[in-house]
Formats: structure tokens, sequence, C-alpha cells
């Protein structure tokens, strides 16, 4: 465990040399958002009035909260850096150390990532409080169980992207799939809450990983009860031991066919 | 006899049993590296020409097998620098990656320091050490120090362990002027000076350098040899070479092993090597007109311009003095004699093996 925690370090270390790049990221964050503010506060005319049972500051500080998640767990550890050292053979350092390599992709991940999330939590919070205010029923004591739900969908939504690098143990570029997982988060469980879709769509919708990676944490901040934080602790729990089940199994077996090219 | 004396005898007396034990096969306390018949076969994609070949690899994708490591066997002992080389694609870094444990062999087997390395690779990791010389496995946002503290930890050694062997490394490959500056920041020749200490923060028994000099300057690769042969001899470490450069394999190691189409075509000393190629001389003469000659018995005639003519002389058909004869003492402006470029000699090998 003491050398995850070093390899956690020492990304957390390297993360600090892009903290401007982080800074500079802020730009896309801040435009999206600004558009959906505007898009919400045209289609809320009447600011008392709820839309699929969310309230106008309800569902911007919806949209915040994924942006947040989104934009703040981004990183090329997950989508590219897996299946480019599969492609160019650099796995070759990764796999003859006395580390497991996906427990150290893991704790990669989390090193780049923890600057990174808390630098956009931060700016995500202060537009949230400037444009629409505190959410009316947040309560400080939740927190820690508010916390717990966002760590795990972080842990599934890394294990899912780093099943899909995998891939490239069998096929040439593993981008056209990333693609389709980041399209389906960003356009299903960012920009609108489960909710907003068709009747007949939402209960496969909560099958989907939308709703253990984005959807569930955030409504828990805007609209918290224990019941439903039971009841998505039990669900995530299945799915992170699901996914990193996949991701190990994929892992062990391609690793077999490993075909490193020259040099 | 002195107390001393006696002990040496039985040090040498040991040692030779030892010898003889290995030789018959009943004990291996003396071998790093043993190979078996070890194979490895390749899959490759094959596509026609042209863009009707591309639709058709899409649809109906055909692949040809490469063997690229084809039935080797070799041993290795402790302390020995062996080069292991071959033409590109001859199969020599996929043999490494099979010792490593990065690779699974399709036939055979093979032990590193007695370990299996496909079934005990994470064992293995901490008796072995890696340089690729074409692949980065330092942080190039990190200095050299917090590199080497990174690795210490990855290799569970304790802190103030971790310490003295940074303090003792850096001074041994003479790291201390840029110990502190990030890894990006270094010249190709201080990078691979650090990729080899990070390598050996833990001690390992078996280096594995695949072409550490790659790109380097003569001045830099000089170093690096010099400093691989000064951790050779320091930390007794067994180095397993691959290189395309000729002055890594002249300088650094005892032993030669060539392998072409994945076959080991030679396995000997550098000694021997040398004495059965070294025959051959090349005479270079500059005359003062120009001279006809023709090749003959033990006489091949490389290049002839005008004055200036370039021959090889095989002394086990001529010696070398028979054949000056055959040219006018008072027409000679220059003479110079040499062996075979080292270069030319593995040529050779590698044009057999084929």
């Amino acid at each position: 465990m003491k050398k995850y925690l070093f390899i956690f370090k020492a990304t957390f270390m390297e993360s600090l040399q892009y903290v401007m790049n982080i800074i500079l990221g802020f730009i896309t964050f801040f435009i999206v958002l600004y558009v959906f503010l505007n898009l919400w506060d045209y289609i809320y005319s009447d600011s008392a009035s709820l839309i699929s049972g969310y309230s106008k500051n309800q569902m911007i500080w919806y949209v915040i909260l994924t942006e947040i998640m989104w934009f703040g767990t981004r990183n090329r550890t997950l989508t590219n850096q897996i299946a480019n050292d599969i492609k160019s053979g650099a796995i070759a350092y990764g796999i003859n150390k006395p580390y497991n390599y996906i427990f150290y992709m893991i704790a990669r991940n989390l090193g780049e990532v923890a600057i990174k999330f808390v630098l956009f939590l931060g700016a995500g919070i202060i537009i949230g409080y400037t444009f629409v205010g505190g959410l009316p029923g947040f309560r400080f004591v939740n927190l820690p169980f508010i916390v717990i739900p966002f760590l795990i969908g972080m842990l599934i939504n890394s294990f899912l992207q780093m099943s899909i690098s995998v891939l490239s143990f069998w096929i040439e570029d593993s981008t056209p799939f990333q693609w389709i997982y980041d399209k389906m988060i960003i356009v299903l469980g960012i920009l609108f809450p489960i909710e907003m879709f068709p009747g007949w769509a939402q209960p496969i919708m909560k099958l989907t990983p939308i709703f253990v990676v984005t959807y569930a944490p955030a409504k828990l901040v805007i609209d918290f009860n224990i019941h439903m934080f039971l009841n998505v602790l039990l669900i995530q729990g299945i799915y992170a031991a699901v996914s990193f089940v996949i991701l190990m199994g994929l892992y062990q077996k391609g690793v077999k066919r490993l075909n490193v090219n020259g040099g | 006899m002195s107390q001393s004396t006696a002990m040496g005898l039985l040090s040498y007396v040991n040692m030779v049993q030892g010898g003889f034990l290995y030789k018959k096969g009943l004990v291996n306390h003396m071998v790093a590296i043993e190979v078996n018949h070890l194979s490895k076969t390749f899959r490759v994609k094959v596509k026609e020409k042209g863009l009707k070949g591309s639709m058709k690899s899409v649809f109906r994708p055909t692949y040809r097998t490469v063997k690229a490591v084809d039935d080797i066997s070799f041993t290795v002992e402790k302390g020995e620098i062996l080069a292991f080389i071959g033409p590109n694609g001859a199969g020599k870094s996929t043999t490494i990656k099979m010792l490593t444990g990065i690779l699974y062999p399709d036939n055979g087997d093979s032990k590193v320091m007695d370990i299996n390395p496909t079934a005990k690779r994470k064992r293995l990791a901490y008796q072995i050490g890696t340089v690729f010389g074409q692949k980065e496995q330092l942080w190039m946002h990190l200095t050299p120090y917090d590199n080497f503290k990174f690795f210490g930890a990855i290799y569970d050694l304790e802190d103030a362990q971790a310490e003295e062997r940074i303090a003792q490394l850096s001074k041994t490959f003479e790291l201390e002027e840029f110990i502190d500056t990030p890894v990006r920041n270094l010249s190709l020749g201080q990078r691979i000076r650090c990729e080899i200490v990070a390598s050996l923060i833990h001690r390992p028994e078996v280096l594995f350098l695949d072409e550490p000099t790659i790109g380097l300057d003569p001045v830099v690769k000089e170093n690096i040899r010099e400093l691989i042969k000064k951790m050779n001899k320091e930390y007794k470490t067994t180095v397993f070479l691959t290189s395309h450069d000729v002055g890594d394999i002249e300088k650094l190691c005892k032993r030669i092993i060539i392998v072409n189409h994945g076959k080991i075509v030679l396995d000997d000393s550098m000694e021997n090597l040398k004495y059965h190629y070294l025959n051959k001389k090349i005479v270079e003469v500059k005359m003062k007109e120009a001279a006809d000659l023709t090749s003959g018995e033990g006489i091949t005639v490389m290049k002839s311009e005008g004055s200036n003519l370039k021959l090889e002389v095989d002394t086990t058909r001529k010696n070398i003095s028979d054949a000056l004869k055959l040219f006018d003492a008072d027409n000679i402006i220059d003479i110079n004699i040499s062996n075979v470029p080292l270069e030319n000699i593995i040529t050779e090998i590698y044009k057999k093996g084929k």
C-alpha cells in the first residue's frame, strides 16, 4: 500500500507543475456553465416554478456539480495513457516492476485528479454562489454522506474508462469507445437530470453508469435523503465490484497476449 | 600455513568444485540466466496494397505468423557481461522481454536468478533492473532525486536505505551536479545515466540493458560504458546487453551471442571471436604509380582506385610478408595494415546466418 501512496504522491507532485494548465481549463468550464445558466434562466421564466421536480436553483446546481465531476476528473491517464503504453510498448516498464500495473494507474489517476478536482470544486462553488446563491436544502451535516458517493463515482468512472483503454490489447485503437462513453456521460449524465428524460427511458438510464457516476452523487447534494443515500451506496458497491472485476479480468487476459513490437 | 592462506585455498577448492558441479548440471548457484528452447511467435496483420486491400482487411483480415525467437538455449553466469546482438528484428528485444516477464513464451522455459519470469514476475522484479534505451521510465517533471526516492519506495526500501544508495550511486555515476534538476531539462546522456541508476536502486542481481547508448555522442557513450564497467566491478551485477554499437560490445563484453532470424548463430567468447576472425588483415597501400593487382590465393582486392589499393589478406593461406612482396617496395608511398573491424566480422556472421 505504501508504494501506491508514493505513486499518488509522485503524480501529485508532477501535477503541481500543471496548475496553470488546469486554470486555463477553467475557460471552457466557465463558458459551458455560462451557457447553461442562461439557458435555464430562460426556461424558468418564473423562478418559483418546478421542472421535473427541480427548482431553478436546484437545476443549476445540478449542472454545476456534474460539470465539476466531469471537468475535475477528466485526465489523459485514464483515456490515453494505458492505450498508448500498450501501443508504444512502454507498458514493458509498467509490468516488470514490483507493483500491479492497474493499481499503479489507479494511484496515478487519483494523484492527477486530486488537485484538479479541488480546483474545479472551488471554482464551481464560487460560480454557483455568485449566480444563484446557496442551495436551500443543503446541510453541512450531510457532507460526509455526500463525499462517499462522489469518491465511489469517481472510482467507478476510472474503472470503466480504464477497461475501455485495456481493450487496446485486442483492438488497434480504443479511442472510439472512449468517445462513445464520454458523450454518453456528457449528454445523458451531465446536462440534464434523469427525470428530464421520457418515462420509459428513465429505468434504463438508472441501470447505466450515468446513475452511479454523475446523477446520484449530484442528486444527493441537491436533495439529500438517507434512504436514497443507502440505495445509491448499494448500487455503487455492486457497480464498483463488477467494473473492477471486468477491468482486472480484461487486463489479466490482455497482458498474456501482449505484442510489444521492436525496440 | 597461515589462516588466510588456508581460507584462500578453501575458497579456491569450493570455486573449482562449484564450477565442476555446475558443468555437471548439479548446482546452478553460478548461473544468473538459464534459457531452454525458448520460442515466441507473433501474429502480424497482412494488408494487400491500395484502397482495395485496405477495404478487404477491414472485413477479412489476414495474418501471417512470424517466429521472433526460435528455440534458443543459453546460460549466463553471475557477474558476466554478455552481449546479445543481432540485426533489427532478430529477436533480441523479444528475448529480453521474455526474460523480464513482459512477454509470455510459446514454448520452452527460462529462469532468471532461479525464478520463472512469467510465473513469478513480481518476485523477479526485485532481482532485475531494466533500461530500454528507447523508452523512458523516469518521471519527466520530477528531479532525478525524487525519481530515485520513488523507485526506492516501489522496491520497498527503507527511507535511510534509499538515501544511502542514492548517495552511493550518484557518486558512482557522477550525478551530483544535476540530481536536483527536473529530468525534462537534462541532456540525453545525463538522462540515460539517471535511467541506469533508477534501475540499480534496488541492487538488482541482473541488469538488462537494451541499447543503452542509442543516440548518444561518442564521448557520452564512452562515459556510459566506463560507468557500466565500474558498476559490474563494484556491485558484481550481471549485465545482459543488446546494442548495435560495436564499441559497446568490444569494450564491455567478454562473451557474445549473435542471434539472427530468432536463432543463435554464434555463442562464443570475444577472445575466440577475434582469434578466429582476426586472421584476416586489411592492407591499404598508397603507390607512386598505379599498380595492377588481382585477387588470388589468400588475397582479395577490395578496392583499386589508381594508385590506391585495399586488400584483404587471409593469413592462414598467405602470410603478410608474402603479400607485401607483391608490391614494388620503391613504389610504395604509404602502407597501413589493420585488423578487420569487429563491425565487419559481425556483419559477416549476420550474413552467414541468413
